[in-house]
């Protein structure tokens, strides 16, 4: 199956591994801009994609922030939707059968406020045929407790991420992190050296909108998550950090977001060094752009005489 | 004017189609009416909603241009600084919808507020935009009552024409109650030679409701136009005077939420069936973000949960919304 495809009817093999998971192509959908999927049964067909990533699912339900939780800022959005998802014995029961029928690779983002909550929802979706890996979410800045108190300091991403290593015996274990620190790459190496399989980056930059009029917080959580196409160049900036301190030497991939609305912005990813690319935010404007960036990535490469898109990742000049 | 002469290709899926703005013409101060066309689109009803994207199309900003001629500058910057670009889209009832000679024509009805709808207010006939959707519930048409009354308010006023038709259609009497701030601020056409009731009565003054035969009260805040207050008032007494059972009538409303609470409660205190198209801000209007959540009851624990406005909406029972 992962032959070389690379023919001149098919066109250029568009196809990745991300940590022994084979994709078709490497677009996927950012957790929390999707759904379960069935969202956007009408809009795109979802198995042009690599593979499916979910919301974070927690073990219990959870109802999120009050309203207001989202607000456009210049070139991007502030969400503070607050990890608003159905949990984990509904997620089993309703949303896995819909996703089996998408015939792909699914990643399923999880979240907690406890590392026992984490480990929890990893050892019930290690048995789940058609769940492939967790996302660890370590980085999600709208919640009070758990989400971002793991992501930003190295001996928490370590605790964590060798707690839900050991739950995750048959799914690959990715960790996805925050933006919200310092140096990007020492959480890299904490998630790394204690058991990550793959990485995720970014996710939202925490951020705030003020309102001058009634002089309050634009939203209900004081707070939000800054995605879009605002933040693509630090995640660019931030992917290539990771990927020449800690993930090319390590050979762990890398699955890029931040901003990708066209193909051009996810090619910069994949020469920074992605191995996967998720689309997020641009989603909400046309759940059909991932078709056409992963067109676009091919069409780029039969430009440049490339048949694999496997040979420019990294390959920026330095 | 015929609505259905002939019939366009339906399209079967909902999606992101590029449609041709057909006219984009000023109605009062602020409120535009847009008239789009397109091969297809799939059916509608009236309540439901399509997200407009206000920006040139992605093919436009270099979205596909991922390559230069060699030893040319590089035109990084050409997707990135787009003037006055709004990333997302912004969310527009439906007015009507026609099908006509393998075409389809929908109209928008919206006031300019900010960024987007100024942008849209400057789209030339002939141009391109693109629409997603159609999004949303709609509004119910209940087969039982042969009465049916609008109460719109603001760019509420819109979807109110679309439902009016569809209520025609199906052979309900109607009557229509609209407000606004002022008469400047009125986005629909009165008759010549008819008589908007400064008591709030309703008469077919209206034209785009006269079309279908609608009688319609008009009030504003000012009272510059009909009736001077808020629309819920001259709604309630007509109510009142009229002999219309709870059985046989359900009501509509989309407008300022502090209006369609007072209608609502209106409705509910005689055991009327009321409806009403709520709005909030939205990312996505296909379900995904979680960002447009109404609280509506239910038999939970706490009596209640968030449901989104896009999907599980915008209409709603007046009796299920907690304010
Ligand atoms: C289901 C639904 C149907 C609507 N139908 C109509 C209609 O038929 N005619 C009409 O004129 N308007 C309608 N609106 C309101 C319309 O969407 C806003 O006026 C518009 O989004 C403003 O965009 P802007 O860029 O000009 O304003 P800005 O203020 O610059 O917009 C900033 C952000 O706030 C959001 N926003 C601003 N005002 C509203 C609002 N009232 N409701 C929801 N989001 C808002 C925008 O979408 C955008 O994300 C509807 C809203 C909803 C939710
Ligand atoms: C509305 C919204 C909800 C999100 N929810 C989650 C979530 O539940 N879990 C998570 O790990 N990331 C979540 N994210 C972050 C995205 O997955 C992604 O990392 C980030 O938005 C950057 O990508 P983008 O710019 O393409 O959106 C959310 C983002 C948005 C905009
Ligand atoms: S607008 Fe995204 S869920 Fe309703």
């Amino acid at each position: 199956m992962m032959a070389d495809m690379s023919d001149e009817k098919t066109g250029p093999d568009l196809t990745v591994d991300i940590a022994g998971v084979p994709l078709a192509n490497p677009l996927m959908t950012a957790s929390g801009t999707c759904g379960y999927a069935q969202e956007y049964a009408d809009f795109v067909d979802l198995k042009q994609l690599g593979a499916f990533v979910t919301k974070s699912i927690t073990l219990r339900p959870r109802r999120g922030n009050d309203y207001p939780r989202v607000v456009e800022t210049r070139a991007g959005m502030l969400n503070a939707i607050g990890l608003a998802n159905v949990g984990l014995d509904i997620f089993l029961e309703e949303k896995i059968p819909q996703l089996r029928s998408l015939a792909l690779p699914v990643f399923v983002n999880i979240a907690g406020t406890t590392i026992a909550d984490y480990v929890a929802v990893a050892e019930a979706l290690d048995e789940v045929d058609v769940v492939r890996g967790v996302e660890l979410n370590i980085s999600c800045p709208n919640v009070k407790e758990g989400g971002i108190q793991f992501g930003v300091d190295p001996r928490q991403i370590e605790n964590i991420t060798s707690a839900v290593r050991k739950a995750c015996r048959n799914n690959k274990l990715i960790v996805k992190l925050s933006p919200n620190v310092s140096d990007i790459a020492v959480s890299a190496r904490a998630a790394v050296e204690w058991g990550a399989e793959a990485l995720s980056l970014i996710n939202t930059f925490t951020a705030m909108a003020i309102d001058p009029e009634t002089r309050r917080a634009v939203l209900s959580n004081g707070t939000g998550g800054l995605s879009g196409p605002a933040i693509r160049p630090i995640a660019v900036y931030m992917v290539r950090r990771v990927y020449t301190e800690v993930a090319r030497d390590a050979d762990v991939p890398i699955i890029a977001m931040g901003g990708i609305q066209f193909a051009r912005d996810a090619l910069e990813f994949l020469l920074a060094g992605a191995t996967g690319l998720a689309v997020g935010t641009s989603l909400f404007v046309d759940p059909a752009c991932l078709v056409k960036i992963r067109d676009g990535i091919g069409e780029y490469l039969a430009r440049h005489g490339l048949s694999r898109v496997q040979d420019i990742i990294g390959a920026m000049e330095d | 004017m015929a609505r259905m002469c002939g019939n366009s290709d339906t399209a079967r899926l909902r999606g992101a189609f590029i449609a041709e703005v057909l006219a984009n013409e000023p109605l009062c101060r602020d409120h535009w009416r847009m008239v789009l066309t397109l091969p297809q689109f799939p059916t509608t009803r009236a309540g439901q909603f399509v997200n407009l994207q206000c920006r040139p199309l992605d093919d436009l900003l270099g979205a596909r241009q991922v390559d230069w001629p060699a030893g040319g500058t590089p035109r990084f910057t050409q997707p990135e600084l787009t003037d006055r670009e709004t990333m997302l889209r912004r969310p527009f009832s439906l007015a009507g919808r026609r099908d006509c000679d393998g075409k389809v024509e929908l109209d928008v009805i919206y006031r300019t507020v900010g960024v987007g709808t100024h942008w849209m207010s400057e789209l030339k006939p002939a141009s391109s935009i693109s629409i997603l959707g159609p999004l949303g519930n709609g509004f119910r048409i209940l087969p039982g009552k042969p009465s049916a009354v609008l109460v719109g308010g603001g760019v509420g006023i819109p979807p109110m024409l679309y439902l009016a038709e569809a209520l025609t259609a199906g052979g309900k009497n109607i009557a229509a109650f609209l407000g606004a701030r002022s008469a400047e601020l009125f986005p629909l056409h009165l008759l010549t030679g008819g008589h908007v009731s400064p008591e709030g009565s309703p008469a077919e003054c209206v034209a785009e409701l006269a079309e279908w035969s609608v009688p319609t009260a008009v009030a504003t805040d000012d009272g510059s136009l009909g009736f001077t207050g808020l629309v819920s008032e001259p709604f309630e007494r007509w109510l009142d005077a009229g002999k219309l059972g709870a059985d046989d009538v359900v009501v509509y409303s989309c407008g300022p939420e502090p209006m369609m609470q007072a209608v609502g409660d209106i409705c509910i205190e005689r055991g009327i069936e009321c409806f009403l198209a709520m709005e909030r801000h939205m990312a996505c209007g296909m379900g995904t973000c979680q960002s447009c959540i109404v609280k509506i009851r239910d038999d939970s624990e706490q009596g209640w949960s968030f449901k989104l406005c896009c999907t599980d909406g915008p209409v709603f029972s007046a009796g299920d919304v907690i304010w």
